[in-house]
């Protein structure tokens, strides 16, 4: 299953950069990225990278508060109506997502979404049940074949 | 009439040094029934008759906060539980609250200076009078109220806050004085003009009485303008009943302090020693009417000084000037007495916070309001947006019930705080001076 890497941040002006900083140091390729915040001054900004141990490594060394988190990624087509029908499949499993992003893999053909899930390991199950295949990690990372 | 008690508000520098070395001897007799005292001065051979003329005062040993802490709950009652009719408590979780008890006399001498205080505020028993403060054990409530009815005005007593409430009382009863914190004043100035309305021309009032938290004289100034009325600043703390302990008469040129219950000093808080008239040192207190509980030469911990000459009003008692700061890192906010030391209480029982900290105090949209800025532990951090949004109201819940307001919680970064090493600075005041 995938890692996702969540940081928090303050909603602070070149605090997203000491982030992606850090990374590019590492030498890590950001797959996808999504960046959430609240009313009272934080946020979180979550990713996807091509090394998810590493990028927790280097950012936590640089004193970050940053965690690894699981994500379901599933994919879907890159055509209109592509999300939609993978939606409805999720929400027919009974899973109620908290966040949620995509990439592109194959412009017109593929896409990975990406779903942040409170019971994540109940959410695995309910997918497979589902009939719905989890994307497997190399690929997520971006270091597979596609 | 101008005064309340003219011999005593009139009496010369002489007949008040004569009067107060007869009640500190009377004082010093009574403080040596509580535990305290009794042992303390033993030990130190004072006794009733010790003080022979008023300078003799500091030959006397300070009392301090942390002696009454130390010595909680009973080590100051001087008289027999069955003679106690009251306590006010201060809040205190995270060490012991300040407590004072009272006799049924003193509650009468308490209400006399309160009523004295009023009056010399230009307040009569014709005035209706509303008191905004909070009831219960915090002082300016039952204090007030006391002093309203033993002046003779009709006293509505509203407590704080629902300011929707407030102004519908002073319409329909046609409210002429009240007292109220000035930071809330100016919220209650806003809802009136939500309104529709203008507390000049809808309302009878004519003096507002403000105190219990630090203002400027320009913000005094605001509140008059605001109001159309004239602003009377009042000064007391919890361990001298309350308020009532300072009050500025018509002439709004400094608080007359009144002379004949405490005995004031102003001392340097380094070497303790009295510091020149009209200089500022730290205010130095000694019950001189109290039973219960006599204090003597407690430090107050709070930094003013007297104003030289005499008041064109009359009276003799002289005149503090307000309150410059404190010698300790205590602040008044919305008119609640706050240690930093409470609010790092809290914190340490947050397992998932740091133990670093900042306080910011900030005037917002005319409102004091404390920031409290805390990191969350690398460790604990999850990535889950929904856990750290219920950790900040934990935090907000957490601090409201120990310090009685509700703070702004900043979750912050690792490492961006000051260090909890050394002298950190904690609490940094931006408050407007207005």
């Amino acid at each position: 299953m995938a890692f996702q890497v969540s940081v928090f941040l303050e909603n602070k002006i070149g605090h997203l950069e000491r982030i992606t900083g850090v990374l590019r140091e590492a030498n890590i390729n950001i797959r996808a990225m999504t960046l959430t915040h609240t009313t009272q001054g934080w946020g979180i900004f979550n990713l996807i990278v091509s090394n998810p141990a590493k990028a927790y490594e280097s950012l936590t060394d640089r004193g970050l508060s940053a965690t690894l988190r699981k994500v379901a990624v599933i994919e879907m087509e890159d055509t209109p109506g592509g999300l939609d029908d993978l939606l409805k499949k999720i929400s027919s499993a009974g899973i109620n997502f908290t966040n949620a992003y995509g990439r592109i893999v194959e412009s017109g053909k593929l896409a990975y979404l990406a779903i942040d899930v409170e019971d994540i390991d109940h959410a695995f199950e309910k997918l497979s049940e589902a009939g719905l295949t989890l994307i497997p990690d190399d690929k997520v990372y971006g270091n597979g074949n596609h | 009439m101008t005064f309340w008690e003219q011999e005593i508000e009139t009496l010369q520098r002489s007949g008040i040094n004569k009067l107060q070395v007869e009640k500190l001897n009377k004082t010093i007799g009574i403080a040596m029934q509580s535990p305290y005292y009794s042992d303390l001065y033993s030990r130190l051979g004072i006794s009733s008759g010790f003080i022979k003329n008023i300078e003799d005062v500091t030959k006397l040993p300070f009392t301090t906060k942390q002696d009454l802490r130390n010595n909680f709950p009973y080590g100051f009652l001087a008289v027999n539980q069955r003679e106690v009719v009251r306590l006010h408590s201060s809040s205190g979780t995270t060490g012991n609250p300040t407590v004072v008890y009272h006799t049924v006399n003193d509650l009468k001498e308490w209400a006399n200076l309160m009523a004295r205080s009023l009056f010399t505020a230009g307040i009569r028993d014709t005035d209706v009078f509303q008191n905004m403060s909070g009831y219960g054990l915090f002082t300016g409530g039952l204090g007030f109220q006391y002093g309203i009815e033993r002046l003779g005005a009709l006293s509505i007593p509203s407590a704080a806050g629902n300011s929707l409430r407030q102004i519908k009382l002073m319409m329909d009863f046609g409210t002429t004085a009240a007292h109220a914190i000035p930071s809330y004043l100016t919220r209650l100035y806003e809802v009136f003009l939500e309104q529709g309305l203008d507390p000049k021309r809808d309302t009878k009032l004519h003096t507002l009485v403000i105190g219990a938290e630090p203002h400027s004289e320009e913000h005094r100034r605001r509140i008059e303008e605001m109001f159309g009325v004239k602003a009377y600043n009042s000064f007391g703390l919890s361990e001298m009943n309350g308020p009532g302990v300072g009050f500025e008469c018509t002439y709004q040129s400094g608080l007359h302090i009144w002379e004949d219950a405490f005995i004031v000093e102003i001392v340097n808080p380094d070497t303790l020693e009295p510091v020149p008239d009209g200089e500022i040192g730290e205010l130095v207190m000694t019950t001189l009417d109290r039973r219960a509980m006599p204090l003597i030469r407690y430090r107050t911990r709070d930094l003013t000084r007297f104003i030289p000459g005499e008041c064109p009003c009359g009276r003799t008692h002289r005149r503090l000037d307000r309150i410059s700061g404190r010698t300790d890192d205590m602040f008044i906010i919305k008119g609640c007495n706050v240690f930093p030391m409470q609010i790092e209480g809290v914190l340490m029982k947050i397992p998932e916070v740091g133990t670093d900290y900042l306080i910011t105090l900030e005037t917002i949209n005319d409102n004091d309001e404390v920031i409290v800025e805390v990191e969350v532990k690398r460790e604990w951090f999850s990535g889950d947006l929904i856990k750290l949004d219920k950790l900040t109201r934990e935090i907000v819940h957490k601090i409201k019930d120990e310090i009685l307001v509700s703070p702004t919680v900043k979750l912050v970064e690792p490492g961006s705080l000051p260090q909890s090493e050394g002298k950190a600075v904690r609490v940094i005041d931006k408050r407007k001076k207005i």
